[in-house]
């Protein structure tokens, strides 16, 4: 009796499973999906980074997929695209390592079937995902990895939202000479600090080209471990070469630790020109109070930007509620949401999910973005957007205060920096 | 002297086949993440397996294997970016290389012992690393990046399907096994079992415990060099911290002994636990943020190793040991 029931209700549950899986197998069918995936270094040494740029990817997909018709952002009035149709984010961890990149995005593409990828931060997890990507002939939008080689590939289906460290290198040679024609700086000489890796050699090369070719001398080339627990050699090695000016290309904690090994050294440059690095992260900036100041570095977007681009506070808004702690969008997250609304502007566009349309589209059309410094994304023939600006700019009073181009000027910059002990 | 064929070998034999015909499984798709997790699962045994060679037969912790491991991989990525060929001859120079190096770095070091001598390669990685890291010849901090070549077996690369690295892997797994088995068997093996359960006596007894030991680390080198290779060919990619970190020394200790050190088949029971386990975990936990998958993962391997410090192959054996008491109890009772 006992084995006779037991069986009916086993037979039972699985009817109802059956049905029950079928009945929300259906439901899901119907409903009008475009699959993305996110791939950032959820965990790791830049996690917090990684964090960022996903909820940056969630604030965009969030106004794409419902209506805000106060909002003065492309899609925001619509709900969805392609006629009704919602973004649904799928998340990956890269965990800052290649090899996971390269799985992770495979997964994306094989298993979730993703229809692109957003992502990866890291330079050096970027290229083998995005490699993947366009073996499939899909879609990569990469937000903010900054290495110029990313783009230096042929890649037809690699798009990238930032300014790549050339870019970069190039606007801090044009601040000296400007300095020095208008201000009478006096800078002769450069030295460059950077962590060892994909992305600080890089920067590094990039710096050391940009400023030869200007006609500076790089006197002092300085590179670290990530994550050291002492900066010391390095800042004594600077010190001792005492260039003019100093390009860093400093992560994170190592970034105040540089900071602080340079006031404990009491040693100064005329001016510290940052990569995208942690002097663009508000959080550091913060904990390092008083010392963050006089320091200056390229921006795409900061808080102190708002006039500039006035559309961007609606989106903040959402952004601060998925971010904990809240912290407003900095120069690497928003560009992931950038990456979000031009993809799926595209889409729009082409009235169709076919990859050659997308991407052709992408390629032929200047696109209206808020979220970008200069207000437009462009691309050209190897996927970089030409369009993409920064500012630089320069912590006054804890504050990021732009002070090159000038037409743009918030403040006269501080030139040579204030030294440790007239603080 | 002919050797009979033991059941160890049949099932070796076995399992191989099964594998090879695991593809032709209609519900593995060529490119799936099943196909993916059991490739990894043979690139790990394989790994293990010639860590297993010098940890586990000889009883010598090394830590170091990573440095072999990147070797290979810098030898065929070398040879297919830096030489525009394919990357066989890259692959092969770099086991020789790797064994060569083993041997220079292991006839100071294996004069420490036990603990010391594992700290010594726990330095060697350090000094690998630091020294590619800045050596731009090889790449430096930037690595090494594959462009988009013929795809097939010449230039060891497939985009589209993975059954091609499939085939590799297992190639590479019969391989490294086989060499295994042979060194079990041989004299060489008792030499190194021998050395391990007491170096003073096997010396005592006429082995040359020197020798013995640079020949498996050189074999083992070899081997785990070739694994290095592989790693390179399918992530388009090689850059220090990818294959010369003590993260990645830790894979080839870790795998072993959750499977059983000085076993046959411990590493392939190790990596068929844990390579699953950390790719669904990170697949279906890894987007949630916050290391959830990291944590599962390393709560598993702790409690493995708690109860069970001879690995999963221990629990096999004593389930089998508790299996036969159990039956010649009840022939008693009859």
């Amino acid at each position: 009796m006992n084995k006779v029931s037991s069986r009916r209700f086993l037979a039972v549950f699985a009817v109802v499973v059956l049905l029950v899986g079928t009945l929300a197998g259906a439901g899901f069918a119907e409903e009008k999906v475009i699959k993305i995936g996110t791939l950032f270094p959820l965990t790791g040494p830049v996690a917090t980074a990684g964090q960022r740029c996903r909820a940056a990817v969630e604030t965009a997909v969030e106004v794409i997929n419902n209506s805000y018709p106060n909002m003065n952002i492309p899609l925001a009035a619509q709900e969805g695209i392609l006629g009704g149709h919602k973004i649904v984010l799928v998340h990956a961890d890269h965990q800052g390592k290649p090899d996971i990149g390269k799985a992770e995005a495979e997964r994306l593409f094989n298993q979730e079937k993703v229809y692109a990828i957003i992502g990866s931060y890291n330079s050096a997890v970027t290229k083998p995902a995005s490699f993947v990507a366009e073996m499939q002939k899909k879609i990569f939008m990469c937000g903010c990895s900054s290495s110029a080689a990313l783009t230096e590939r042929g890649f037809k289906y690699f798009f990238r939202m930032a300014p790549t460290d050339k870019t970069e290198s190039h606007e801090f040679v044009e601040f000296m000479k400007w300095m020095n024609e208008t201000r009478g700086s006096d800078f002769k000489t450069v030295g460059i600090i950077y962590e060892n890796t994909e992305f600080g050699k890089h920067a590094a090369d990039e710096g050391k080209a940009a400023a030869k070719d200007a006609g500076f001398e790089v006197v002092a080339d300085v590179p670290f471990s990530p994550g050291a627990t002492s900066m010391n050699s390095e800042v004594q090695t600077l010190k001792a070469a005492d260039p003019d000016v100093v390009f860093g290309a400093c992560l994170g904690g190592d970034y105040t630790l540089w900071v602080r090994t340079m006031k404990e050294l009491n040693w100064l440059p005329k001016a510290a020109l940052n990569y995208c690095t942690g002097y663009q992260d508000p959080m550091i900036t913060r904990q390092l109070g008083d010392d963050a100041n006089y320091f200056s570095g390229g921006m795409g977007y900061a808080p102190q930007f708002a006039h500039l681009m006035p559309d961007v506070a609606p989106v903040e808004a959402i952004y601060k509620e998925k971010t904990t702690p809240s912290v407003p969008f900095d120069s690497d997250s928003i560009q992931e949401a950038v990456a979000m609304f031009i993809l799926a502007q595209a889409i729009e566009k082409a009235g169709t999910l076919d990859y050659d349309t997308v991407a052709k589209t992408l390629h032929e059309n200047v696109w209206d973005s808020p979220l970008s410094l200069g207000g437009k994304v462009e691309f050209a023939p190897d996927g970089q957007n030409i369009r993409a600006r920064s500012f630089l700019t320069q912590l006054q009073d804890g504050e990021y205060t732009i002070i090159y181009p000038e037409e743009f000027m918030q403040a006269e910059p501080v030139v040579p920096m204030v030294p440790w002990d007239k603080r | 002297m002919k050797r009979k064929i033991e059941r160890k070998d049949w099932l070796l034999f076995a399992l191989i086949i099964l594998f090879a015909l695991l593809p032709a499984i209609p519900g593995i798709r060529e490119n799936s993440l099943t196909m993916h997790v059991i490739l990894m699962i043979f690139l790990m045994a394989s790994m293990s397996q010639s860590w297993n060679i010098v940890g586990g037969y000889c009883g010598q912790v090394s830590f170091g294997h990573s440095v072999f491991f990147g070797i290979g991989a810098y030898g065929a990525a070398m040879a297919v970016v830096k030489y525009g060929m394919t990357p066989w001859p890259g692959a092969l120079a770099g086991a020789f290389l790797a064994a060569g190096i083993a041997v220079l770095i292991s006839w100071p070091v294996f004069r420490l012992s036990g603990h010391y001598f594992a700290i010594a390669t726990f330095a060697i990685v350090e000094i690998f690393n630091r020294l590619f890291m800045v050596w731009y010849w090889v790449g430096g901090a930037i690595g090494l990046d594959y462009s988009i070549t013929e795809q097939g077996i010449v230039n060891f690369v497939w985009y589209q399907s993975k059954v091609g690295y499939y085939y590799g892997a297992l190639v590479l797994l019969g391989l490294v096994f086989g060499v295994v088995r042979w060194i079990e068997r041989h004299r060489i093996g008792y030499y190194l079992r021998a050395v391990r359960e007491g170096q003073e006596t096997a010396e005592a007894l006429g082995v040359d415990s020197t020798k013995a030991k640079l020949s498996a680390m050189a074999v083992s080198a070899f081997l785990a060099a070739l694994c290095g290779a592989f790693f390179a060919q399918y992530n388009y990619r090689v850059d220090p911290p990818m294959v010369m970190s003590l993260d990645m020394s830790m894979k080839f200790v870790l795998v072993t002994i959750l499977g059983g050190t000085g076993t046959l088949f411990g590493p392939l029971v190790g990596a068929a636990v844990l390579v699953p386990l950390q790719e669904y975990s990170r697949a279906f936990l890894g987007g949630l943020g916050g290391g959830v998958d990291l944590i599962i993962f390393g709560l598993l391997i702790i409690l493995v190793v708690v109860k069970q410090p001879k690995g999963v192959v221990g629990i096999f054996s004593y389930l089998r040991r508790r299996m036969v008491e159990r039956e010649s109890v009840g022939k008693e009772n009859d």
